[in-house]
C-alpha cells in the first residue's frame, strides 16, 4: 500500500491530468470541427462578453463564462484551463462550504448563478422550492458513462425530469490508529470509549455530529429526528465530549491530527487514511460502524432562470468526461459515480485503490443515512450548543 | 399689508437662518460618508437583525413572520447560554487586564527609555503581525502549544518534561494565551499613544515632593493616561466578545465561547436564533460602551491636546 501512495506524486498527478485535459481536449476538438463541418464555432480567442455567445449556424456551440457554485474538489484548474482552451467555455466559481450556505444564497440570487452543486435530499428540496430545473440525464452523452445506478436515483427522479448530474459519493466513516487502538472496533462505541479521552477528532458539523449518534442510539433518520431520539443522541454527545481533542474545523485539520499522532480516531470521508499516509502520517484502519453510518451523494444542479444555461450542458458532456473523473479521483481520493473513470483507473494500475475507496460499490449509497435538511435542525443545534457550551 | 409686514420685517432673519443652515450643513458634510456607512453597514443591519431576532425559522429555513420571544427567552431559560456568556465576559476581562498589565510596562519603557528612532522600529514590529491573516496567526499557535510543537520540544530539549504535554492546547488556557497575543497590538498601541504625551518630569517633581514612586505612578501617570487606558480596554475587550476563531482553533472541546454557539445556530440558516444571542451581546456591548464613556471625559482628551 505504501508503494501505491507514494505513486501519486505531484509530478504524476500532473502527468495524468496533463493527459486526461489532451484526450478530453483533442476529443471535444475533433467532435467540434465533425459537428460543424469544420466551421469555426468555438473561437480560440476569448469572447468579447462573458455570457452565452451564439456564433453563426444554427450549431454553433454557445461559449463564455458561466457561474457555478460548488466545492473545491468538483473540479480542478487543469481541467478547467484545457476546457476553456478547447471550447472557450469558462467558470466562474464560487465556493461553499455547506449545503445550507449554498442552499441559502441560491434563494436569495437565484438566476445570478447557473449551476449549483448540492448533496443528496438537498437536491429535492432545491427542486421543491423552485429552484433548479429538471432535465433529461440521458439527453447527455457523457452520462453513458455513469453506473446506472447513478441515473435511476429515486430522489433525484421526477416526472419533469432528472434533477442532478450525480458527481461523487462518500459514507462517513471511523479511521483509527492501531498502534493506540485495540481490539479493533466496529461501533460508533469506540468514539465514547474513555481509554481514547482527548483523542478523538470530529468536524466541527454540529448536525453531522448528531446525525451520527442518532445512528448509534438507533435514530431511524437521522437527519429528522423525533424529540426522543434527540434527547438520547445528545446524551451520547455528552458522554463524546471529553474524548473531543478538537472539532475540526475542515478535513484538512483532521488529517494533520492523525498525522501527528496527536488524535488517535477520526471520523470522515472516505480516503481520509490515504491522505494521513500520504502525508507521512501512521497507517490507520477504517471501519463503517455496525450501527449504520449517514453519508453524502452530490450532483451538479440547473440553476432556473439563470442566465449562462446554455452553457451547462456543453461543459456537463466535457467536464464529466472519464478521463477527467479519473483525475479528480486520484487528486481527492472519493468514489464518483462515473463508471468508465473507474475502467481507466483499473487499466492505469489503480484498482486496488479505487476498490479500497468502494468506487466499484455505488450501491453503497443505499445503506447510508443520505445528507438532507431535516426536520429537527433547530433542536439539533439547541442540542449540540446544550452540551458544547459552557 | 399683512402678507406686506411679513415679507418685510423677516427678510433679515430668513436669510440669517438659510446662511446658518448652509454653514451647519458645510460643517456637517465632512461626516456625512462616515454617517451614510455607519447607517448602511452598522445600523441598518442592526436593525434588520433585531426584526429577525423576533420571528422564526421553518424547516424550509425561510424566515417566518411570527413574531415571538422565544428566541430570547431561550438564552434566559437554558443555562448553558448564560454560563457560556459569563465564561465569554471572564474571558474577555482577563484577557483585557493582561493584555494591559503587559502592554503598560512594555509602552512606558518603550516611551522613557528608547531613542524615538528605535521606537518607530520597535512599534513597527508590534504592527507587523497585522501583515499576516488572523487566521495563519492563530494555526501557527497550534503549532507552537501542540503536542508535537514547538514548546514542547523545547521543554523536551531542555529535559523539563520527559513525554509532550497535552496541557498546552485545545483548552481555555490556550484561548487566553492566543487573544493575549492577537489583542496585545491594540492594547500597545492605545497605551503608546496616551504615554508618548504624558510630560514625564511630572514624575520625579512628585518624588521631589515626598511621594513614592508608587504614589507618584497611581495618582500623576495613572489619571493622565486614563483615556488611552479605556481606549485599549474597548479594544480588546469589546472584540473578545465577539470571537469565535481561537476558540475554534485552540480551544478544543470545551473552550466555545459565545460567539460559537451563536455561528452555530447560523450555520445551519437558523438566523432568528442567532441574531437574538446576537443583539444580547451587542446590547451588553452598548452598555460596556456608555460606561466607557462616562468614564472617557471629553475635558481629558481637549485638555491633553
Amino acid at each position: 500500500m505504501a508503494d501505491l501512495m507514494r505513486q501519486y506524486s505531484r509530478r504524476q498527478f500532473l502527468k495524468v491530468t496533463g493527459a486526461a485535459g489532451a484526450t478530453v481536449g483533442a476529443g471535444a476538438f475533433l467532435a467540434a470541427c465533425g459537428a460543424n463541418s469544420g466551421a469555426s464555432v468555438a473561437p480560440t480567442s476569448p469572447p468579447a462578453t462573458t455570457g452565452p455567445v451564439a456564433s453563426e449556424g444554427p450549431t454553433a456551440a454557445p461559449t463564455g463564462t458561466f457561474n457555478w457554485m460548488t466545492w473545491g474538489d468538483h473540479y480542478y484548474q487543469a481541467q478547467v484551463d484545457a476546457i476553456a482552451a478547447s471550447n472557450n467555455i469558462k467558470i466562474n466559481p464560487t465556493l461553499f462550504s455547506d449545503n445550507i450556505d449554498a442552499y441559502t444564497k441560491v434563494k436569495q440570487v437565484g438566476g445570478q448563478l447557473d449551476m449549483v452543486s448540492g448533496d443528496a435530499l438537498w437536491v429535492p428540496h432545491y427542486f421543491e422550492a423552485g429552484l433548479i430545473e429538471a432535465w433529461d440525464i440521458n439527453s447527455l452523452q457523457v452520462s453513458s458513462q455513469l453506473y446506472s445506478i447513478a441515473r435511476e436515483f429515486e430522489i433525484w427522479t421526477k416526472p419533469e425530469g432528472y434533477l442532478g448530474y450525480p458527481f461523487g459519493w462518500s459514507p462517513v466513516q471511523v479511521y483509527y490508529d492501531p498502534a493506540n487502538v485495540s481490539p479493533a472496533p466496529d461501533s460508533w462505541e469506540v468514539l465514547l470509549d474513555p481509554k481514547y479521552k482527548g483523542r478523538v477528532v470530529v468536524e466541527d458539523q454540529p448536525v453531522e455530529i448528531m446525525a451520527y449518534m442518532g445512528k448509534f442510539s438507533g435514530a431511524k433518520n437521522a437527519y429528522s429526528m423525533t424529540p426522543e431520539e434527540i434527547a438520547k443522541a445528545k446524551d451520547l454527545l455528552i458522554q463524546l465530549k471529553p474524548n473531543i481533542l478538537r472539532l475540526a474545523n475542515q478535513a484538512t485539520d483532521t488529517i494533520a491530527a492523525l498525522k501527528s499522532g496527536e488524535a488517535w480516531i477520526a471520523t470522515g470521508n472516505l480516503g481520509t487514511e490515504s491522505r494521513v499516509k500520504d502525508q507521512g502520517g501512521p497507517e490507520l484502519k477504517v471501519f463503517t460502524p455496525k450501527e449504520g453510518t449517514i453519508g453524502w451523494m452530490d450532483s451538479e444542479m440547473i440553476v432556473k432562470g439563470g442566465a449562462n444555461e446554455s452553457l451547462i450542458m456543453p461543459f456537463l458532456e466535457l467536464a464529466e468526461q472519464a478521463e477527467y473523473i479519473a483525475a479528480n479521483f486520484i487528486l481527492n481520493g472519493r468514489p464518483l459515480f462515473n463508471e468508465a473513470a473507474y475502467k481507466i483507473l483499473v487499466n492505469q494500475g489503480q484498482q486496488e485503490r479505487a476498490d479500497r475507496f468502494l468506487y466499484n460499490k455505488p450501491e453503497t449509497v443505499h445503506t447510508m443515512d443520505l445528507k438532507g435538511p431535516g426536520t429537527s435542525t433547530q433542536a439539533v443545534i439547541e442540542a449540540f450548543n446544550e452540551v458544547f457550551g459552557a | 399689508m399683512t402678507t406686506d409686514t411679513r415679507s418685510g420685517a423677516d427678510p433679515a432673519p430668513l436669510a440669517g437662518s438659510a446662511r446658518g443652515l448652509r454653514s451647519r450643513v458645510g460643517r456637517a458634510a465632512p461626516f456625512l460618508p462616515g454617517l451614510l456607512m455607519l447607517t448602511l453597514l452598522f445600523l441598518i443591519p442592526m436593525v434588520i437583525m433585531l426584526v429577525f431576532s423576533f420571528w422564526r425559522t421553518n424547516n424550509d429555513f425561510d424566515l417566518v413572520r411570527d413574531w415571538n420571544v422565544s428566541n430570547y427567552a431561550r438564552f434566559f431559560t437554558q443555562a448553558t447560554y448564560i454560563r457560556t456568556f459569563i465564561k465569554t465576559l471572564i474571558m474577555a476581562s482577563a484577557v483585557t487586564a493582561a493584555g494591559l498589565a503587559i502592554s503598560l510596562p512594555f509602552t512606558y519603557f518603550l516611551v522613557r527609555y528608547v531613542s524615538r528612532r528605535l521606537q518607530r522600529a520597535v512599534l513597527l514590529a508590534v504592527i507587523v503581525p497585522f501583515w499576516t491573516s488572523y487566521l495563519l496567526r492563530v494555526y501557527a499557535w497550534q503549532a507552537i502549544l501542540g503536542e508535537k510543537g514547538a514548546l514542547n520540544q523545547f521543554l523536551m530539549g531542555t529535559g523539563l518534561i520527559d513525554k509532550p504535554s497535552t496541557l498546552f492546547v485545545y483548552n481555555d488556557l490556550a484561548v487566553f494565551v492566543v487573544l493575549i497575543y492577537v489583542y496585545f497590538p491594540f492594547a500597545a498601541l492605545a497605551l503608546y499613544a496616551a504615554l508618548e504625551k504624558f510630560d514625564f518630569t511630572q514624575l520625579n517633581a512628585a518624588q521631589d515632593l515626598g511621594a513614592r514612586p508608587d504614589q507618584a505612578f497611581r495618582h500623576i501617570l495613572l489619571p493622565q493616561i486614563r483615556p488611552g487606558i479605556i481606549t485599549a480596554c474597548i479594544f480588546v475587550f469589546i472584540p473578545i466578545l465577539g470571537e469565535f476563531l481561537a476558540p475554534t482553533l485552540v480551544g478544543g472541546a470545551g473552550g466555545s465561547l459565545i460567539a460559537n454557539l451563536i455561528i452555530n445556530f447560523t450555520r445551519q440558516g437558523q438566523y432568528p436564533e442567532g441574531a437574538a444571542l446576537a443583539i444580547i451581546v451587542a446590547a451588553f456591548v452598548t452598555v460596556v460602551l456608555i460606561i466607557f464613556r462616562r468614564s472617557l471625559r471629553v475635558e481629558d482628551v481637549v485638555t491633553r491636546g
